[in-house]
């Protein structure tokens, strides 16, 4: 029993804690958040030439090895200095996705998105911006020969405009002939749920910007008649949420590291903060107040990484870790909120100030906190497991 | 990393549970620490002799000092099963703290007398801590040992000595030196309990049981019980490692959890069954949450302890988490029972019908916030020491 890393992946978190630092400097975050992009391509080629695209995919299918927990550091040290790549929707789930489907073109793709050529994203959340299955409901109509038509809008799509592939999930069976009402772990009936590679400049596919408080690139797509051949459907039709669901639980994983990282920092600032600002004659840091705000942000960054580690630890050594990726998700949301507010707390009328780093880490949190199933998704699938 | 057992593990853990199976009632509606009266002594002496039987206690120590030499991973185990099952194990003074203390700073000899005794439950140690007029400031304590040729002379009032007068030992800091600064004056001491000079007064507690307060007038101490060096009791005191055992009070939580979505799947309310009611779904996550951060806290105890590094935040952090959960794990369980929740454990209507899983949990709330120190002493604790906040 050992919950500690090993001496490798505390290695690279150090490097990559580095690498972020000094590539990845607020100066930048701010002008790549107002940039057409959201994001450097640069870095995002730095990356690829590092093998951190591949990183947690098997070797024998192209990637560079390791699991989630060598990418968990890596999001760590990604959270600390709110590097924005589209490194979760592409290196992650969409390589993930590619390499479950493993058909011709998915392994085509893939070869292009290993290398930071193409970047894929997923687009799953509909109008009730739910996160499980059931809250799949854009039609998809199935023919004959395997080939589908879309026609609907997905929405919150993470870096749509530097996309060349959607992963679009449809729902090709209605949820009432399937998978029980209810959020499920291991759903024991097909989802119903098929997942379609559409290229994002294919005649039908529409994209909107999303403006956010968290200036994260955002886009709606909207399908109208859109043609996917059966060589793009990914996997069995009918069975796109089983292929979703480990590449989610390990996205909302990395999610969760990457807050903790984004919390660490916070904690950073404002403990330098309070040592140095001074009023009533004494550092505010003496206050009891102040420092109950600080023991805040260090007690929810360090319990999420603990979260983290544990859920990481279990989707590593293939045990079921349901469970365990929700505990870690709720508990990185709540800290998403937490660490933010109280860093405000501590850093009073400065804080309100754009020219100050700590809005950066707020507005940015505000994206992480719901993004992979919010906290109350989270919550419901602890019930569930502990309902059983 | 490795978050399974060996299956020399997993049989381990069998072992203890067949132990508890045989050894402790099903239904048990006593809860130890604040409930002292003579049945549950007699009980409690008698289970705990058993366990020393088995030599489990001292289960990480030195073989030649009565223990078993057996690792960390195994004493979690133990600690794991003896709390979820709220086993009454007691002399955790004796085992915890003046074991921890002794192994630290003991001389060989202090070693060889003192703790195979413990190990064999022959000697009873109660604690000699807190004073009236110092509990969160116990750098403050004024009880005085003088030097008396061979032996030290003891004044003072301790309080909050739960056992004390069951005890044969105490468990004692002393300010020898009223001249060096008061982290430099305390002394520990063992100190013989059956002589004249010690007398102890009820203090009878909301728990239904007594602690007591704990006068010495003129106790003697020899001077070969004097526990670390002169005027170092501080070091002994907040570098207290507890005899190496690594506790799992999350376990305790983790039964009253049990206990409660039990009850959920058979009570209803409004029509349908409690575990089907979304808030009430959501206040079990949130008390899975709370019990899940202290087990990881505690994994996390045994990795350092495996790989002898320091504690994150001058280990302050998990008994802040531990004391700050508590009292919101306790108001969900209200939350969730509602009304039922008040009747106590035996009353018809009673929703759970073990003591540890009841409506007697808040009392425990208010023990664990007190015990050891406040949440709010070891979040100043964490905030100066471990993030070097200016004190």
């Amino acid at each position: 029993m050992d919950i500690d890393l090993e001496e490798h992946q505390a290695d690279l978190a150090e490097i990559a804690r580095r690498f972020f630092e000094s590539r990845s400097p607020a100066s930048a975050v701010r002008a790549w958040e107002s940039s057409e992009a959201g994001y450097s391509a640069e870095l995002w080629r730095e990356m690829a030439g590092l093998g951190w695209l591949q990183l947690g995919h098997p070797e024998p299918a192209g990637g560079a090895g390791g699991g989630a927990l060598e990418l968990s550091v890596l999001y760590q040290a990604m959270g600390r200095t709110l590097a924005p790549v589209p490194h979760l929707e592409s290196a992650v789930i969409g390589a993930g996705l590619l390499a479950a489907a493993g058909t011709p073109l998915a392994r085509d793709l893939l070869d292009r998105v290993f290398p930071g050529e193409s970047v894929v994203t997923p687009a799953l959340a509909e109008d009730d911006a739910g996160f499980g299955p059931e809250s799949i409901a854009l039609p998809g109509q199935l023919d004959a020969s395997g080939a589908l038509r879309l026609d609907g809008s997905k929405i919150l799509v993470g870096y749509a405009n530097s996309a060349s592939h959607l992963i679009v999930a449809a729902r090709t069976a209605p949820p009432e002939d399937t998978a029980p009402a209810g959020v499920t772990l291991s759903p024991a009936t097909p989802s119903g749920i098929t997942l379609a590679l559409v290229e994002t400049t294919a005649p039908g596919v529409q994209l909107t910007r999303l403006p956010n408080t968290a200036g994260y690139p955002l886009y709606a797509a909207t399908f109208d008649s859109v043609q996917v051949g059966p060589e793009a459907v990914l996997g069995e039709a009918g069975t796109g949420w089983e292929l979703l669901e480990p590449v989610l639980d390990r996205a909302a994983v990395l999610r969760a590291a990457q807050i903790q990282g984004a919390a660490e920092r916070l904690l950073e600032l404002s403990v330098g903060y309070a040592s140095r600002r001074t009023q009533f004659g004494q550092p505010i840091g003496r206050h009891q107040a102040v420092q109950y705000l600080c023991s805040d942000i260090a007690i929810h960054s360090h319990l999420t990484s603990l979260f983290v580690r544990y859920a990481a630890g279990l989707l590593d050594a293939g045990l079921p870790a349901g469970k365990a990726v929700s505990q870690a998700k709720a508990h990185a949301s709540r800290t998403a909120r937490l660490a933010p507010e109280r860093a405000h707390a501590v850093h009073a009328g400065i804080a309100f100030i754009s020219d100050f780093d700590v809005q950066l880490f707020t507005r940015r949190c505000r994206h992480w906190e719901l993004d992979l199933g919010d906290e109350r998704y989270h919550r419901e699938r602890i019930a569930a497991a502990l309902a059983a | 990393m490795e978050l399974r057992l060996t299956p020399a593990q997993d049989e381990w853990r069998e072992e203890v549970r067949d132990f508890l199976d045989a050894e402790l009632p099903a239904r048990w509606e006593k809860s130890s620490e604040w409930c002292e009266d003579e049945d549950f002594w007699a009980f409690a002496m008698a289970f705990t002799r058993k366990v020393s039987a088995r030599g489990w206690i001292g289960l990480t120590w030195p073989q030649e000092y009565g223990g078993q030499g057996r690792p960390a991973v195994d004493q979690l185990i133990f600690s794991e099963e003896f709390t979820y099952r709220d086993a009454p194990l007691i002399n955790h003074i004796g085992w915890g703290l003046a074991a921890g203390a002794l192994l630290k700073g003991g001389t060989e000899a202090q070693k060889q007398r003192f703790l195979p005794p413990i190990v064999r439950t022959e000697v009873f140690w109660a604690e000699g801590y807190t004073e009236p007029e110092a509990g969160s400031d116990l750098a403050s304590l004024t009880t005085r040992a003088v030097r008396d040729g061979d032996e030290w002379v003891v004044t003072g009032q301790k309080t909050f000595t739960t056992w004390g007068s069951h005890a044969d030992m105490l468990y004692l800091a002393a300010r020898t030196d009223p001249q060096a600064p008061r982290h430099r004056g305390i002394t520990i001491f063992g100190l013989p309990l059956h002589q004249p000079g010690i007398t102890f007064a009820p203090l009878p507690n909301i728990g239904g049981g007594r602690q007591n307060h704990t006068f010495l007038d003129g106790a003697r101490v020899p001077h070969e019980n004097m526990i670390g060096e002169e005027g170092h009791g501080w070091d002994l005191i907040m570098g207290g490692f507890y005899g190496g055992n690594i506790g799992a009070a999350y376990m305790e939580a983790q039964q009253q959890l049990d206990q409660v979505v039990a009850y959920c799947k058979r009570a209803r309310r409004n029509g349908r069954l409690l575990i089907d009611d979304p808030v009430v779904r959501d206040h079990l996550a949130e008390m899975d949450l709370l019990v899940q951060a202290q087990r990881l806290l505690t994994y996390e105890s045994l990795s350092n302890l495996q790989s002898r590094r320091p504690p994150a935040y001058a280990g302050a952090i998990g008994t802040v988490v531990n004391k700050e959960a508590m009292p919101r794990f306790a108001e969900l369980t209200n939350l969730v029972l509602g009304p039922l929740g008040q009747l106590a454990v035996g009353s018809d209507w009673a929703p759970i019908d073990v003591a540890s899983g009841g409506p007697e949990a808040w009392f425990r709330t208010s023990l664990r916030n007190h015990a050891g120190g406040t949440s709010q002493v070891k979040r100043m604790v964490l905030a100066t020491r471990g993030l070097g906040l200016p004190r």
